[in-house]
């Protein structure tokens, strides 16, 4: 090479650039870079002292900027999708999606977009992915998006209702679960385990009672970090409860049976707590008879905190609870009623009663034509709710309001979810879903 | 839930898809196959990696990965394949070579193959789940080469042929064996171990079975550990030479079970070289080995610490009890000591301060030192030796040493109230003599004893100094008030002693000779005006006396005497004849008293100022006693000892024993009333459980005496019987 041996000239495209190859190293060893300066290849420039690639040179001058800076600039007249496609011919992906957007923070969203979905009225739920993109159950389809929101081949699921979604997490990227209703007389329903760039069924989660294979149907779900997959499971006879499987085999590896009188099988919420290695199970939507909230400890098959709404008066807070999410850090148990008032449980008390807190309840009376209920979610400490077309943001230890994010179309807002460093919001009348992120961090 | 999906749902209304001209696919392919073919044949400079890179691109993109991926498995087979024919054709020794040279090519390959398919690696497998490319390379090297059965076999044999010369002293190539085990933990664990650490642990199990069968036949004891030892290093260096780490506890073990557990009693009881044998002759290396390869194996510790202990409690069984031994008290407590030095010396040179050796041989040295119920006279007789005359021109520190020593003995001992009393008649002696070398190395010692037992332990032993003292400042007084009134007569120095804090017996007062008692009731006189409500009785067995004597020719001596002694020798002044009947008239010394103070005074050789008839060793009631005009010696000074009987005579052991007995009682009273007091209600055999723990620390209570001292505060109604389950005892407060 001429003058300097770190120098690096390229012809991407019939444009010439020159770099270093500290720069090109920031690209790792998974990169176009790492394998064409491989030791092995002893490869040679042209000539002219240029490497030849034959590739889009706008992108390239993008992506070298990022290598070079750490900050993604993408021009206006240089269409994301191109740029996603040559990041990824670089092996440049992740360090554009780092780039893209910033470290998860409640109070400094960002819409990026809003995207139309097909059938309206009848999401179910989103579910984001840990890579920024997200699932969206609507009727008996999975949409799937990538952190680029290319949508993928949907997920059909014969015309089965499906109830929930999630994704396995990072150990594998692309498995989704999506648990269903059962359909009388065929044997099917249930739950899978499905490639979400495929499409493709791995494997069903089949619920085994006395060594018969049973159907059922699959409420909410549930992951933990020991590999383990919670539903609800509602079956023909004794099946009620809450099934635990081995999300790597897809065997059943437990089964918490549900008690008398105690509604498991028709859980909406599930939620696994780490610290106490207790499953919190809520059903809040029961058909005919009450709300309850548990926390199971499965090892000892036992419920070790309780509460339900079948001794508070008639027309208390309590009997309008609609979510419910446990704040370990806070050992406590947050709850939200229809009029998004918060209520807290202490955790280390049982059948204790609800606090409910005094915020303002202007909303009362205004309720939509369509109502979609409360819904919570927690995360790194904020305690986000959505009620109507519009998510609450609480933070510190008295749970201030702190933002709201809100949009002025597309209804009321059915589900949200967070992962990935986004937040999306499913809203109800149109099928519409907003992505919300936090910015690149400044550049002083 | 179906796995059958609507295909029509992800039709052409998401993309428009141009059809790919069907032979572009080969065509690719046959250049990225190519490709393949030349690099490994080194034919890769050739190669443009931007080209191939883009073309695999091309494949993956247009949705032919599989066929790419397809390709790539087979093609790789296929050299592989070739790989595996020359490798088997490789002849003996080349072998392990062949495979290395092969290795470092194909893992070179699989490097470059996997960067032109980086893009299918990065996208097409992780969708569909398949093996990366290097996982693949390495997957398909681990089935077609190293488990072909051409090859698996042999390279396991001549794998461990190598391990079997390497220990039979040939030098073999090590950085070659190193690669070949490198390749086979870079081809997962699961590999290594099964391809060749398992056989190998079998066969250097079979082979240090053998060794060790043949060793013990032919070795000693310290030999055979010399060996195992060079063995076992000999293992460890071959895993940090080419083996993985991992597999170090594992062949050690191997070693440890074949070479060690294996003969482990064997070697222990070996005759003439055993462990026995070792500690006798103070044998620290070959003890250190036997102690740091035992250490390696279950119960290897144990089975040492057994047999020493066992050792020692024998030896120090006979040590106790030869009646030989006990003769000499000091001699006796030394022999302890240098036990003691030896093994601890021992247990810190070889056994590297093991805790429970230290501790084995504590509970030894209890066991055999408590055998003999003398040692807490014993010890105290050899602190006394050593703190009337041992100690002179001892540095402070060497004092300190000896004094530490003692109290391990004395840590050792259950009944530390026996010790008590025998030190406090050593003490008492020692001071009443002025014979002690040393305050500080006393004083010193009484506050080891109160640092080990407690303030009670020393109170009064602490006492007896302060009376001393005080002894000492009062004399000066007497003198002062009395001014010349005593200038001519006899210097008198009195030891006012606190009655409790000294072991004075009830005797009574001998007839003091008339010039010594006008003193003496002068200071009873000034005493008793200084000090209110107090009593004087004199205790003039424990005194001692310097008087002037002239015998024939005016030669003159200073005799130093006990008080009784001077009390005979007094009455001499006056005549010179007298019968034994007339002298115990004269005296009132009790008789066991006055026959040793007249035995000093008329048979001790060289000492001997008075003369007895009929001439004989022991002084019986018919002798009469001459004033022996011709005694003579060198010195002027002369020290008339008592015959005591350094050791307590067979009576005198009773009684002390006997004291102790009552002493003890008040003791375990006080001890069942604090328990009682705090339990309310307790029965029996826990009473005596507790009170036993409880007083430990002085000895060891005698159940029987417990069972009288709670039937005693019964009796006193301090403690009540249920009267439901006798077997409960309740305390009344």
């Amino acid at each position: 090479m001429a003058i300097q041996k770190d120098r690096v000239r390229f012809n991407v495209g019939g444009k010439i650039f020159e770099t270093t190859a500290t720069t090109l190293a920031i690209a790792g060893r998974d990169s176009y870079f790492a394998a064409m300066f491989d030791d092995n290849w002893d490869l040679q420039p042209n000539p002219a002292g240029e490497y030849f690639i034959d590739r889009n040179p706008d992108c390239f001058a993008i992506l070298l900027d990022l290598l070079r800076t750490g900050e993604l600039y993408v021009p206006p007249n240089v269409p994301e999708r191109l740029l996603y496609r040559e990041a990824l011919f670089y092996g440049l992906a992740d360090h554009v999606r780092s780039a893209k957007w910033g470290r998860f923070d409640g109070n400094r969203l960002h819409l990026l977009k809003s995207i139309t979905g097909r059938a309206p009225g009848d999401g179910t739920a989103i579910r984001a992915s840990s890579e920024g993109g997200c699932c969206v159950a609507h009727g008996s389809m999975v949409h799937i998006y990538d952190w680029m929101l290319e949508e993928h081949p949907p997920i059909n699921l014969d015309y089965q209702r499906v109830n929930d979604a999630g994704w396995v997490g990072p150990v594998d990227p692309n498995g989704l679960v999506i648990s269903t209703c059962e359909r009388l007389g065929r044997g099917q329903g249930g739950m899978g385990l499905f490639n979400s760039t495929t499409g493709e069924l791995r494997y069903k989660f089949s619920v085994t009672h006395e060594n018969v294979v049973k159907s059922y149907t699959a409420g909410a779900l549930c992951f933990n970090d020991g590999y383990n997959l919670f539903s609800s499971c509602k079956g023909r006879s004794n099946e009620y409860g809450i099934g635990v499987w081995d999300q790597n085999t897809g065997q059943q590896v437990d089964f918490f049976y549900e008690p008398p009188g105690w509604s498991l099988g028709d859980a909406d919420k599930l939620q696994w707590l780490n610290g106490s290695n207790c499953l919190l199970v809520a059903t809040l939507f029961p058909r005919k008879d009450n709300c309850y909230i548990s926390l199971l400890d499965f090892r000892s098959k036992s419920m070790v905190w309780s509460w339900s709404d079948m001794w508070s008066p008639a027309n208390s807070d309590d009997r309008r609870v609609r979510d419910a999410i446990a704040m370990e850090e806070n050992g406590s148990i947050c709850v939200v009623n229809e009029f998004e008032d918060l209520g807290f449980m202490d955790l280390r008390r049982d059948s204790g009663s609800v606090r409910w807190s005094s915020r303002s309840r202007i909303m009362k009376g205004k309720m939509p034509d369509e109502p979609c209920y409360p819904k919570l979610a927690l995360h790194e400490g904020q305690l986000f709710s959505s009620m109507n077309d519009c998510i609450s943001v609480f933070c510190g230890s008295d749970w201030v309001l702190t933002s709201r994010l809100k949009r002025s179309f597309g209804g009321s807002i059915c589900d949200f979810s967070i992962g990935g460093d986004r937040l999306f919001a499913l809203h109800s009348e149109e099928n519409v879903f907003d992505v919300w992120e936090t910015p690149p961090p400044s550049i002083v | 839930m179906s796995s059958q999906k609507k295909k029509n749902f992800q039709i052409e209304a998401f993309k428009h898809r141009v059809v790919v001209d069907p032979k572009y696919a080969d065509r690719t392919w046959k250049i990225l196959e190519h490709a393949i073919h030349e690099i490994y044949n080194h034919n890769a400079s050739g190669l443009s990696f931007e080209e191939l890179y883009r073309n695999a691109y091309n494949m993956v993109l247009h949705k032919f990965g599989e066929k790419l991926y397809s390709g790539l498995v087979s093609t790789m087979t296929l050299h592989l394949k070739q790989i595996a024919a020359s490798v088997e054709a490789s002849q003996g020794s080349l072998f392990l070579e062949e495979l290395n040279r092969n290795w470092a090519e194909h893992t070179k390959a699989l490097q470059m193959i996997r960067d032109i398919l980086m893009y299918m690696d990065r996208t097409f497998i992780p969708s569909t789940r398949k093996t990366p490319v290097h996982e693949l390379g390495l997957n398909l090297w681990r089935d077609n080469i190293i488990r072909a059965s051409n090859i698996q076999t042999r390279l396991k044999e001549t794998l461990l042929e190598t391990v079997q010369k390497e220990r039979n002293g040939e030098v073999i190539n090590r950085s070659l064996m190193r690669n070949i085990v490198k390749m086979l933990m870079d081809l997962g664990p699961s590999v290594y171990q099964q391809d060749f650490e398992k056989p190998f642990l079998d066969v250097s199990g079979n082979f240090y079975r053998g060794e060790s069968q043949q060793f013990i036949e032919c070795c000693d004891c310290g030999n055979y550990l010399k060996k195992a030892e060079k063995r076992l290093n000999e293992e460890i260096e071959r895993v940090s030479n080419y083996l993985d780490a991992q597999s170090e506890v594992k062949i050690t073990n191997v070693v440890e079970k074949e070479m060690i557990e294996s003969q482990m009693t064997r070697l222990v009881h070996m005759e003439n070289s055993g462990l026995v044998n070792m500690i006798v002759d103070d044998k620290y290396d070959d003890l250190g080995r036997i102690y740091n390869l035992f250490r390696r194996v279950p119960n290897g510790l144990m089975l040492i610490r057994d047999v020493m202990n066992s050792h020692i409690r024998e030896t120090g069984k006979q040590l106790v009890t030869d009646p030989e031994r006990v003769k000499d008290p000091v001699e006796f407590v030394q022999r302890l000591l240098d036990e003691k030095a030896k093994h601890d010396k021992i247990v810190n040179l070889a056994f590297n301060s093991d805790k429970t050796f230290q501790n084995a041989l504590n509970s030894s040295f209890e066991y055999f030192i408590n055998l003999n119920v003398r040692s807490p006279e014993f010890i105290s007789l050899f602190v006394d030796d050593k703190l009337r005359r041992g100690l002179k021109g001892a540095s402070e520190e060497d004092v300190e040493i000896i004094l530490d020593k003692v109290m391990v003995l004395f840590r050792y001992l259950q009944e530390k109230d026996v010790f008590e009393k025998y030190y406090k008649q050593h003490l008492a002696k020692r001071l009443l003599s002025g014979r002690s070398v040393s305050e500080d190395a006393e004083r010193s010692l009484i506050l080891k004893l109160k640092t080990e037992c407690g303030y009670q332990f020393t109170s009064k032993l602490e006492g007896m100094f302060t009376d001393m003292k005080t002894s000492h400042d009062t004399m000066q007084g007497f003198y002062e008030a009395m001014g010349r009134a005593l200038a001519n007569g006899p210097i008198l120095s009195v030891q006012v002693l606190t009655t409790g804090s000294w072991p004075t017996q009830s005797i009574p007062a001998c007839n003091l000779p008339h010039e010594i008692l006008t003193v003496c009731e002068r200071f009873k006189t000034y005493y008793l005006g200084t000090h209110n409500g107090r009593r004087l009785t004199w205790q003039t067995n424990m005194g001692s006396a310097d008087i002037k004597a002239t015998f024939s020719g005016g030669k003159k001596h200073e005799l130093n005497v006990s008080t009784y002694q001077m009390c005979v020798l007094m009455l001499f002044n006056n005549v010179d004849q007298l019968s034994y009947k007339e002298i115990e008239q004269a005296v009132e010394i009790p008789t066991v008293e006055l026959k040793r103070c007249l035995q000093s005074l008329a048979c001790a050789k060289g000492k001997n100022v008075l003369r007895k008839e009929p001439m004989s060793k022991d002084v019986s009631e018919n002798d009469s006693f001459f004033f022996n005009d011709s005694f003579s010696s060198k010195l002027y000074k002369v020290k008339i000892g008592t015959v005591v009987a350094q050791k307590e005579s067979e009576p005198e052991k009773q009684e002390t024993r006997q004291r102790v007995e009552e002493d003890r009682k008040p003791q375990i009273e006080a001890a069942i009333v604090r328990i009682m007091k705090a339990r309310r209600v307790l029965d029996h055999n826990n009473i005596v459980a507790e009170v036993t723990k409880q007083l430990q620390s002085r000895f060891l209570a005698n159940p029987i005496v417990i069972k009288k001292r709670i039937e005693s505060l019964i009796e006193r109604e301090f403690l009540e019987r249920d009267r439901e389950d006798r077997k409960l005892y309740r305390y009344l407060a």
